[in-house]
């Protein structure tokens, strides 16, 4: 691999943000600031298409100088960005009437706290604190109070983040031995503020910058010469590090989200060619190389864990793959671990499209990794909007090639993530049964499908939220939006938020439709109607319709207005309306008077049962 | 490249502000953009640009162009 200063200067030469971001990668080099200004500088002229995206910090300590890092790793991510800063200091004077926040509207705003800043007292010594549990009580209410007035008032996303202590354990080595341990004291803290933000506090993040100093090192995280004098806590490479780490949420927010992995297997599953080494000859195993690439595999099992699907596509016999997938003993990734696999001769092109086809999701949730350059070369030319990362050539530069990529970055791990890949192998069975059965009516009958049907349940707000963000084929309107705005809705007597789950004889594929109607006398408007794609084409969209336009019905609505916008995604739908009896009134408007409902096939629809907020 | 010019460059770079406009008399009070944390940034890019470790002292008196080249003339 490159040297850094290679790799800088290569990406000083670039011809697009993408080609800039792939010459830093993998593990981004630390720049000096000479760079990071002449790399934004080079960026700022590239033809690139930019997002607008504002962004706001709350500080109780110097941000300042992380602007240059901003701008840099803005640009690399393809924002245009427009960042306000709040007064030093100012926190709950930003949310009063008037405040410069508050006009500012930003769509991700970030907390840059101290521990002392929640309780006096953690500025420390904290191992001699008398009544520690009694101060961790008081900061964490107070945090929560402070964080719930910024929900309240603010749009957009929240992230805290706590300056990491600059300084080793009190205790020293002993530390670790102690029954007031100063690290599990903080670390009990940070447990606590994530309990409170995933109960109560909808899109509020915990941003961990301990992270950072642990991957640098204090060493080189801080600068103490900037910290005693102008009060900003950073070295040049922490700033850096901080800043790259906290722009993945502008990222996830109004990026494409990756929700698949797609793997090629020589030299990059193990080492070697199977079709020429043969199971014998292939380097996977206890010992280096094969141990690189067996790391490779254990990180890529732990993605599948955050909810992202993997592919296989290889250029190859097929037996010679299964063979290793089935019997190679120190093979990690099995045949059931793979949502779709595609290993032939045709183009890698092609098998990414066929792949995202059978998975139901668009070319631009796809991840492609491949070592070779021509594969990766063919895919950014023939599949814009996959990305593409080059597994590199050196073994143990694998397994961390996938580190810091803010698209594999998660927000909320819900119980639909965590079963993701097991409903897929049911999926695959699933397909296989399609094939032998009958006709399309037996097998929808023979699937023996339940749907339950909940109404504005708040338990199941962070995934209502996470599907309206996520689902671009089966969206009527395609609206975003966020788990605060879902809450809001579902408080709001003039809004209805329907949710569906779906159960059938493979198991339960949990909730996998939404849809928010806004009531005004009469009238009620479908703002949003969305379905996972991992359902489509078993009629649940017209079964979930029909029980809620029963429920309109019973609440004295009349008249139904329903809206469908095109997108790039979304044509599969662009005739749902009329096909549910719809009249159409404009170009984006349709109509029914309520009356005959269309009745729901091969699904028995039940309520879930009342109470329930 | 002289010290002068580098150091040209590097003001330039760090305040966005044309390089002729940077002359061996520039000092603090010439740029806008040479405010406390620009003055920061610049100490930083020069540390990376000449290869120094400045302590807090020469931070803090290395305000114009000519204490900066006679700094780095001695160093």
């Amino acid at each position: 691999m490159k040297s850094s200063p290679d790799r800088i200067a290569d990406a000083l030469q670039t011809t697009s943000r993408v080609e800039a971001l792939d010459a830093l990668s993998p593990r981004r080099p630390t720049l000096a600031l000479p760079e990071i200004n002449r790399l934004a500088a080079h960026l700022r002229e590239l033809p690139d298409e930019r997002h607008p995206l504002k962004i706001a910090i709350l500080r109780t300590y110097t941000t300042e100088l992380l602007a240059p890092h901003w701008s840099c790793e803005s640009l690399l991510q393809g924002f245009e960005l427009t960042l306000y800063q709040a007064p030093y200091g100012a926190l709950l004077q930003e949310l009063q009437p008037g405040a410069g926040l508050l006009e500012f509207t930003p769509e991700v705003t970030y907390l840059f706290l101290r521990w002392e800043d929640l309780h006096p007292r953690l500025a420390g010594p904290v191992t001699a604190l008398p009544d520690r549990a009694a101060v961790q009580a008081e900061a964490l209410e107070y945090l929560t109070n402070l964080l719930a007035a910024f929900r309240e008032k603010l749009p957009g996303l929240l992230v805290l983040t706590l300056l990491p202590r600059m300084t080793p354990p009190e205790l020293g080595m002993f530390d670790a031995m102690a029954e007031d341990s100063e690290t599990i004291f903080f670390s009990d803290l940070k447990r606590g503020i994530a309990r409170r933000l995933r109960d109560g506090l909808p899109s509020v993040y915990f941003n961990d910058l301990d992270e950072v100093a642990a991957d640098l090192g204090r060493a080189q995280c801080f600068d103490a010469r900037l910290w005693h004098t102008a009060r900003f806590p950073f070295s040049v490479a922490g700033a850096q590090a901080v800043v790259a780490r906290l722009m993945s949420y502008p990222v996830l927010l109004k990026c494409p989200r990756v929700k698949c992995l797609v793997l090629d297997a020589d030299n990059t599953l193990w080492g070697g060619i199977i079709g020429e080494d043969g199971m014998e000859g292939i380097r996977l195993g206890p010992d280096y190389p094969g141990s690189a690439y067996l790391a490779f595999q254990r990180r890529l099992l732990a993605l599948q864990g955050r909810g992202l699907l993997l592919a296989l596509c290889s250029k190859n016999n097929q037996a010679d793959v299964l063979e290793v997938l089935r019997a190679h003993p120190h093979q990690l990734l099995r045949e059931e671990h793979f949502a779709a696999t595609r290993v032939n001769w045709e183009p890698k092109p092609v098998n990414l499209q066929a792949i995202a086809q059978e998975l139901n999701i668009g070319l631009d949730a796809l991840l492609f990794v491949d070592d070779s350059d021509f594969e990766c070369e063919v895919v950014r030319r023939q599949c814009p909007g996959v990305m593409v990362v080059q597994a590199p050539g050196t073994p143990l530069e694998l397994p961390e090639c996938l580190d810091g990529i803010p698209q594999l970055e998660v927000l909320q791990l819900t119980d639909e993530d965590r079963r993701r890949a097991t409903l897929y192998a049911g999926r695959r069975k699933d397909q296989q049964l399609k094939a032998t059965a009958v006709s399309l009516d037996d097998y929808l009958a023979s699937l023996e499908m339940v749907m339950h049907v909940g109404l504005d349940d708040h338990r199941q707000a962070a995934r209502i939220a996470q599907l309206t963000q996520k689902t671009n084929q089966f969206n009527l309107t395609t609206r975003r939006y966020t788990e605060a705005d879902i809450i809001r809705c579902m408080d709001d007597p003039n809004w209805l938020v329907a949710h569906f789950r779906l159960a059938d004889i493979f198991g339960d594929h949990g909730l996998v439709g939404v849809a928010l109607i806004r009531l005004e006398g009469e009238t009620a408007e479908v703002d949003t109607l969305l379905m996972s794609c991992r359902i489509i084409g078993r009629g649940a969209e017209t079964a979930f319709l029909a029980h809620l336009l029963g429920h309109l019905a019973q609440r004295g609505i009349r008249s139904v207005r329903g809206y469908y916008y095109p997108t790039a995604k979304n044509v599969m739908v662009n005739s749902f309306w009329p096909q549910h009896g719809f009249t159409a009134i404009d170009e984006a408007a349709y109509e029914l008077e309520l009356g005959a409902v269309p009745e729901a096939r091969f699904i028995r629809v039940e309520t879930e049962e009342a109470g329930i907020r | 490249m002289d010290n002068f010019s580098k150091l040209q460059e590097m003001i330039a770079l760090t305040f966005g502000a044309p390089a002729h406009e940077i002359t061996p008399e520039t000092a603090r009070d010439d740029i806008a953009a040479w405010d406390s944390v620009g003055h920061l940034n610049l100490m930083l890019a020069l540390e990376d640009a000449f290869g120094l470790t400045l302590d807090i002292e020469d931070m803090a008196r290395l305000t114009s162009v000519p204490a900066i080249l006679e700094y780095l003339a001695v160093a």
